[in-house]
């Protein structure tokens, strides 16, 4: 895997994250708020190309520590700033589910 | 007995719970993931220089099936976002990712490595640790 797919995969990551947890905040509220909503669809399009591109080039078992990673980081995010409580019960499982997505991804 | 009336209306209740739309989700996700793999190697890049981007697999038409479902998912989703915290959501929908093995391994006749089979597990333990947070939070 070259330096410039490690920085996509990354980069377009971090656009997943960003974008799902601006999608919750925009349908927290009622009426729902619009501008967070196209702006969370907006990071979520740009994941989506990058990664369109990502498979077409590498097969998906090389990418597997960018997709395994993705639940823990956005249950990290959605405790971080948006104040969502989360049991020990419940990082244990997201722990269980981030390992299990990684290990079905590698092989 | 429930009449007609009261059978649909239990349906539509049953329809529109939040984790009935998270596992139609899940469906949703699993079929775009698999649309877009397919359309993404069978296209091949325009130019080298450009390849990383991926807008050479909107020629193939399993590319354009995988978006659809990604649209109809996203309804989904943000109907699930507005009645269950994103924590809680995010971890359930992961199971979108060992559905695609299991599936090819229920009707493909696709084996499945040792390493893959401890993964699935590892996934099911955790989504079963966080439906027992969903109880104890005294969510539906």
């Amino acid at each position: 895997m070259t330096a410039l797919a490690f920085g996509i995969a990354l980069l377009s990551q971090l656009f997943l994250i960003c974008g799902q947890l601006l999608l919750k905040r925009a349908m927290h509220f009622t009426p729902i708020r619009i501008r967070t909503l196209v702006g969370g669809i907006a990071l979520l399009s740009v994941w989506f190309f990058l990664w369109l591109g990502l498979l077409a080039d590498w097969d998906l078992s090389r990418l597997f520590p960018f997709e395994g990673l993705n639940p823990v980081l956005v249950v990290f995010g959605a405790w971080l700033f948006l104040k969502e409580r989360v049991p020990l019960l419940g990082w244990i499982g997201i722990g269980l589910i981030s390992l299990g997505v990684g290990l079905v991804t590698a092989s | 007995m429930v009449g007609k009336a009261g059978g649909r209306t239990a349906l539509v209740r049953w329809f529109f719970n939040p984790y009935v739309q998270l596992a139609f989700d899940a469906i949703l996700v699993t079929t775009a993931e698999l649309m877009l793999k397919l359309g993404a190697t069978a296209s091949t890049p325009l130019t080298a220089s450009i390849s990383w981007l991926g807008v050479s697999a909107l020629a193939s038409k399993w590319t354009w099936i995988g978006i659809v479902a990604y649209l109809v998912s996203l309804a989904c989703w943000l109907y699930v976002l507005r009645h269950i915290p994103v924590s809680i959501a995010f971890g359930l929908i992961s199971v979108a990712q060992v559905l695609v093995p299991l599936g090819a391994w229920l009707f493909l006749g696709e084996s499945i490595s040792p390493r893959r089979w401890i993964g699935i597990a590892s996934v099911l333990c955790g989504t079963v640790l966080i439906a027992r947070t969903i109880v104890r939070r005294g969510d539906q």
